[in-house]
Parts: C-alpha cells; structure tokens; sequence
C-alpha cells in the first residue's frame, strides 16, 4: 500500500532529523528560528511537506490515507515546525482555494519550504471575535494600488512574519460582511510596526500590529475586491480544524498523561476522587482527538467538515477550561506554584481563558453550531446586518 | 478500520431508522410503555428480520458473523427512537456472556436460538445493595447444581428464556421455565425498560466452563459500549425535537432558538453528543480489531455518554419550558431513560473506578 510506504519513508526521516518524544525532551524543547527554518526545508525537500496540496504548488499531490499516516507517525517527535503552522493552517490553504495562480505560484512552495513566514491579520482591538465589525482601511491610489491604515492584535507570529494575510474596510457605505477585502501584505514594509503583547501567564505570545500607510499593489488582492468576508469564511473555517481537530497532544500539561504523572509525584493518586477526575480527563481528551478523526475520515468519504469545525474548537477549548478545575483536585496545593514539576500546568491553566477566545469566543463557535450545523434561527445581534457600515454603532 | 459506517453499516442505520419510524414512532413507544407488554412482538419480529439479534453472533452458532461495531449501530438507532427490544439483554449481555466462556454446549444450544430470536436471554449480576459490576456476587450460592439466592435490576429479565446468573463460584445457565424461579417485573422509573428482580430457591443450573472473570470483564465492555450506543442515538433524538421546537415556539417576537440562552445548550449538547459518539466508535473499533484497549474505551465511552444523555434529556425538559413537563410531551420517556441508563449495568462512579483501574491509575 503506498500509505504504508509513506508512512516507512516519514519515519526513517523522522528518526534521522526530528528529537523522539518524551516528556523530559519536551520540557527542554525550545528550537531558534533558524532551526525551525531549517527543519521545514529538510521536511519539504524530503517530500513531506504540503503531502495533500498539489505538485505544481510544490506539494507532494498525495491523499489523506498519507496526511493520516504522517499525522500519526509525527505525533510520536518533537518537530520544530511552530512558526509554519498558522502559515500553513489558515492563509495557505486559503489562497490555494481563492488565490490567483501567480499568488499561488509564488508564495505556496515557498510556505511549505520555510522560505516564507506568513501571519493572519484578523482581529481588532474593538472588534474580538465580531469580526466583520472590523475598522482597518484600505483605499485605492490612483495607480490602483491600495494604501492600509489601521491595527491588528492578537497577532501570532508577527515578529517574524515576512507576509501577513489581511482583512481590511474598502467600502464603508455598504452593510459591513460587504466592504471587506482580503489582502497579501508585506509585513517588511517601513509602515508596518509590530509590537510585543504580553498575556496573563506573563507571556508575550502575540503581537499588535500597526498598518501606517503601507502600500499593497492591485494584485494583492485574495478573491475579489469586497468579497473578503467569504475568503475570511474559508480562512476561519480552516482556522476551526488548525486549533480544534489536533489529535491527544502526548505533551499537552492538562493531558492525562502529564496529570497522571504528577498526581504521582504529589502522592495525590490513590485518592478515589483523583483517580476518577484523571479517568475523566482520559475520556474527555481521547474523545476529542477521535472526533478529530471522525471529521478527517468523513472529510475523506465526501462529507465536508464544514461548520463542525467549530465544534472541534469549542471541544477542546472546554476540554481546556474543564481540565483547569481537574487538574486542581488532582494536583492540589501545587497548582498555586510556579516552580517544580506542576508549573507547567499551573501555567497552561492560565493560559485556558486565552485558548477559548482565541479563532473566535466559544459563544461564537456555540452560535456558529446552533445556526449553522442545527438550523437554529440568526441571533437577534446580526440585525446589523443590513446597516450600512459607517452608519452602525462601534467600539471605540 | 474506519471511526464512520461503513457502507454496509450506513445501509443498516437506514433499514433500522425507517423499520423505527414506521413501526415504532415515540406514540407506539408510548402505547407499550403503558401496557402490561414489555415490547412490541410486532416490532421485535421486524428487528429480527433485519438480523439484528444475530448480527454480532459467529456463523458457527447461528450468527451472521458481523462485528459488535455492526450491532452497536442498530443499537444506536433503536435508541434513538426509545425502542423497547431485547436486543441488548439477550444479543449483547447474555449472549456476550455465553461466547466470552468455553462452554460449546451452551453456546451451541441457546446461541443459535437468540441469533434468530427465538430465545431471549438475560444477564443476572447486580444485588441488592451493590450498584458495581465488579465485586464478587455472595448473593446467590450454588449447591450441587442448585441455585438460591436474589438477583435485582435484571435487565429483560421478566421476558427471558434463560438467565444467565453470576453465583458464588461461577456463571451459570438457569432456565426460567421451572420451579424454583421466580421472576418478577418491577414498577420502573424508565418506562421503555423492563427490569425484573429474580429469586432463585433451589433451582437448577448450569455451571458455564470458562473463566468467570474474564467473562465478567467481557460483559461489562460489551455492556458499556451497547448503552452508550443507545444513549448516543437518544441524545440526537433529544436534539432533534427540542431544535424543532426552538424554531417553531415564538417569545418576545422571535423563535426562542434565536436567542443565544436556547442555543447556546442545544450547541453545547451537540458537542457533548459529538464526543460520545466518537468514542463509541473508537470502542466499538478497539472491539472489532480486538485491540489490548477495549475495556478503556468502552469505559470512556460509557462515562461520556450516560451523562452526556442526562444533561440533553433536561435540557429537553428545560427548553421546552412548561409543556416539556407535560405526561404528554415525550421528553419524559427521554429523562426517564437517561436517568436509569446512568445507574443501570453499573453505576457512574463503578464505570470511572473501572476506567482508572483499566487505565493503570
């Protein structure tokens, strides 16, 4: 079988390039840009990036029995491959469905080889997960080129991001999902400021992002000038599978295997109520990476994932906030430490709120499920719908 | 193996889902669970036609030689629509317990009659006082061949042909149909439900050859994974109805499924209905390629779906507001169920318990 051989060919490279799971390697593992840069080339001249995407693009044209295959011999390796994924997850695919073929042409293979770091320029300051209430501008120079003003937060991977895809306001007097465009932008350009966001954990994960008069030219454009709200649709729906759809990550802090190990060390685990929480987590992570498969392999047999992408990402942003309180009781006074082996934890739980906003607020994705998956009728919010933009009632 | 049906496990949803909405629509569901009868012989007959009974059953005893993956998507679809049968009872637990033991008399016997239907089986483990699957049964003592003692919450019990009973030193086969049995069918919380107590006085039985713990732990995963099959196909069910009905009630000028505090726990339900269907997927697969997993994922499988099922049964009752309250709203018939497949075939905390033992905490 061809997946059995790719699966043989990914492992022998694995074995050869990328660091063997464990839970002491995971805690030291904190590869430089340049190794990560370097790491993806090895992996895309190896015939293991982009393995779905099409050859022409410098993808491998293969079939998902061979995505599932990788998938499942990595998950046993550390890979350096952090700054790829949002590149990779959301813009990539994005423009490989709405991109022109010189777009694709020439930013694709250079994505799946490293070359080029690309971010998502969505969110806005007064805008959270709305958004299409979105107040960054773009407007068209008389040669045609567009000039963008305005800010982005939440921005992952800024800091070294060589483009960015952007959703911008190009007409302000027609309902607001129909004055947006998305564009390439080029995040080296002298207008772009990036600057450092530091969250609750003491983190600085994100970045705000400010746009000075930066100058896109005409073919910057992904999809049609004021069809960027259905090209944020594609990139928002791939975004739901990239955060949500991850298999039972081995090193996850909140996972069963980290809880059980500490639960161990703390000497909390002969406690019934502790063993019956960890079994919990068990159940509660396992099923949320099986619901990942059942989504692939229907994806596979012609049933698109479509909006239960969401459910994916509101699973396992529950899963996380779920697991804060378990790990709790199971760790005990050590979660209020930053130091030892729990710290890792104590920290993942603050981190929890910020998963489940991130990729749009678990009531945005609970909207999105009842609407769009049930068939339950619009919220009375998207009344504003029909409102021109520039006559609604923003934040400021 | 794949976690979605198969091609024939999609053709057999399909026969089952439109065998349950012709012939046993939540009103007939509702006209046996007020009647003396247990199930509907009518219906059982359709069930058996469809080879449900001996779906999971080798060819050599009558079976069709299918998988328990099969069987538990039958099962999912009659619970979807609270179908009274006593598929699970006989073809899961008793017949589970006759094929995990190396008894080839019994099994050539009684197999070849419950894979047709003809013969209904039961499974007689819990007592009185003990809500675990797992201890060791004091309840019921064997004496050359003769069996004393009381058996409670006998799943299909008031209608079985033959019980299998865990005693003292062993499983073993006693037929109903004797002096010495007593069965008796109890006034249930769930109406859809037979549930019977079973008072043996010196009857006479069969010491099954195998090894009763091995039995034992093969019957509960079969146990855990069929309920969790059923309540997945009734949390849909839940959904379904109580979604219909958010778009249809109007409140303040809109359907109440607009505003985000009604779809907001459809969605979550969904979501929770999503999970426990994936992992009675992933047990019934751990089942089929015979996987060293199988007791964890059925177990996980049953502590997602018994109160993933409660919670969207409420919720039915909830949303509905005040007619889902009514005896003639069915969302009772929901609750009820939810809340005795919680506690039925060993309660929750027995299933978390077994599912940290089985993962080695």
């Amino acid at each position: 079988m061809p997946a059995d051989e790719f699966r043989a060919k990914a492992l022998a490279w694995l074995q050869e390039h990328a660091t063997p799971f464990t839970a002491e390697a995971a805690d030291r593992f904190a590869p430089t840009l340049d190794e990560s840069k370097a790491f993806q080339k090895g992996l895309a001249e190896a015939g293991l990036a982009g393995i779905t995407w099409p050859t022409e693009y410098g993808g491998q044209g293969l079939g998902e029995d061979e995505l599932i295959a990788f998938n499942e011999v990595s998950a046993d390796f550390l890979m350096p491959t952090g700054p790829f994924v949002i590149g990779l997850g959301m813009p990539a695919p994005t423009i490989l469905e709405l991109g022109t073929e010189e777009q694709k042409k020439r930013h694709i293979p250079k994505m799946l080889t490293g070359e080029e770091i690309w971010c998502q320029l969505f969110s806005e300051p007064n805008g959270g997960s709305d958004v299409a209430s979105l107040q960054t501008t773009a407007t068209r120079t008389e040669t045609g080129s567009w000039l963008i003003n305005g800010q982005k937060v939440w921005t992952s991977g800024a800091q070294f991001s060589d483009f960015g895809a952007i959703l911008a306001r190009t007409d302000p007097t027609v309902p607001r999902h129909a004055g947006i465009t998305m564009f390439i932008v080029d995040m080296h350009h002298p207008g772009v400021t990036v600057r450092p966001l530091v969250v609750a954990t003491g983190d600085a994960p994100f970045n705000e992002v400010y746009f000075d008069d930066v100058e896109v030219p005409a073919d910057a454009v992904i999809g049609e000038v004021n069809a960027g709200w259905a090209a944020a649709v594609v990139m928002l729906r791939n975004e739901r599978v990239t955060i949500g759809a991850r298999g039972r990550a081995r090193n996850n802090p909140l996972g069963f295997d980290t809880l059980r190990e500490i639960a161990s060390d703390v000497g909390t685990s002969d406690d019934p109520g502790v063993r019956r929480k960890l079994a919990m987590v068990y159940a509660r992570e396992t099923a949320a990476a099986a619901f990942g498969r059942v989504l692939h392999e229907g994806a596979l047999s012609g049933e698109p994932i479509g909006a239960r992408g969401s459910v994916g990402k509101l699973a396992g942003a529950e899963f996380g906030l779920w697991a804060s309180d378990a790990a709790e009781e199971i760790v005990g006074q050590d979660i209020a430490l930053l130091s030892g082996k729990s710290a890792k934890v104590a920290k993942m739980i603050l981190a929890g709120p910020g998963s489940a906003t991130a990729g749009g607020s678990n009531e945005i994705q609970r909207n999105i499920i009842a609407e769009r998956v049930l068939g339950l009728p619009k919220d009375p919010g998207a009344a504003d719908r029909k409102t021109p933009f520039n006559q609604l009632k923003l934040s400021k | 193996m794949t976690l979605i049906d198969n091609p024939d496990q999609k053709d057999l949803a399909d026969a089952v889902r439109k065998l349950v909405s012709a012939r046993s629509p939540l009103s007939k569901v509702r006209a046996v669970a007020l009647s003396d009868a247990p199930y509907d012989a009518d219906v059982w007959r359709q069930v058996c036609s469809l080879g449900l009974p001996g779906l999971a059953i080798p060819e050599q005893y009558g079976g069709a030689d299918g998988t328990w993956a099969d069987l538990f998507v039958g099962l999912r679809e009659l619970g979807a629509g609270l179908v009274q049968t006593p598929l699970l009872a006989s073809s899961v637990l008793a017949a589970g317990a006759l094929l995990a033991g190396d008894d080839e008399d019994a099994k050539s016997t009684w197999l070849p009659k419950i894979a047709e239907g003809k013969a209904i089986g039961a499974l007689a483990i819990s007592e009185e006082g003990d809500a675990t699957w797992g201890a060791q049964p004091a309840g019921v003592t064997a004496t050359d061949g003769t069996l004393s003692g009381t058996k409670v919450a006998v799943l299909g019990g008031a209608e079985a042909d033959v019980l299998i009973v865990h005693a003292s030193d062993g499983f073993y086969l006693v037929e109903t149909d004797q002096p010495g049995v007593t069965v008796t069918r109890e006034e249930v919380l769930d109406l859809t439900r037979s549930v019977a107590t079973v008072t043996l006085d010196g009857a006479s039985g069969r010491l099954l050859a195998g090894d009763a713990g091995a039995v034992l732990d093969r019957v509960i995963d079969l146990a855990n994974v069929a309920l969790a099959a059923e309540q997945s196909g009734a949390i849909t069910t839940c959904i379904k109805i109580t979604t219909e009905y958010a778009n249809i009630r109007y409140s303040f000028g809109l359907p109440i499924g607009a505003y985000q505090g009604v779809k907001h726990k459809l969605a979550d339900d969904y979501t929770e209905w999503c999970l426990v269907d994936a992992s009675v997927r992933t047990a019934g697969e751990a089942l089929t390629t015979g996987s060293s997993e199988v007791s964890v994922a059925a177990a996980a499988a049953r502590v997602l779906a018994s109160p993933a099922y409660t919670r969207a049964a409420k919720n039915m009752m909830l949303l509905h507001g005040g007619i889902g309250f009514t005896w003639e709203h069915d969302a009772h018939l929901f609750y009820r169920n939810a809340v005795a497949g919680n506690v039925l075939l060993g309660g929750p905390l027995f299933q978390q318990d077994r599912l940290a033992d089985k993962l080695g905490v």
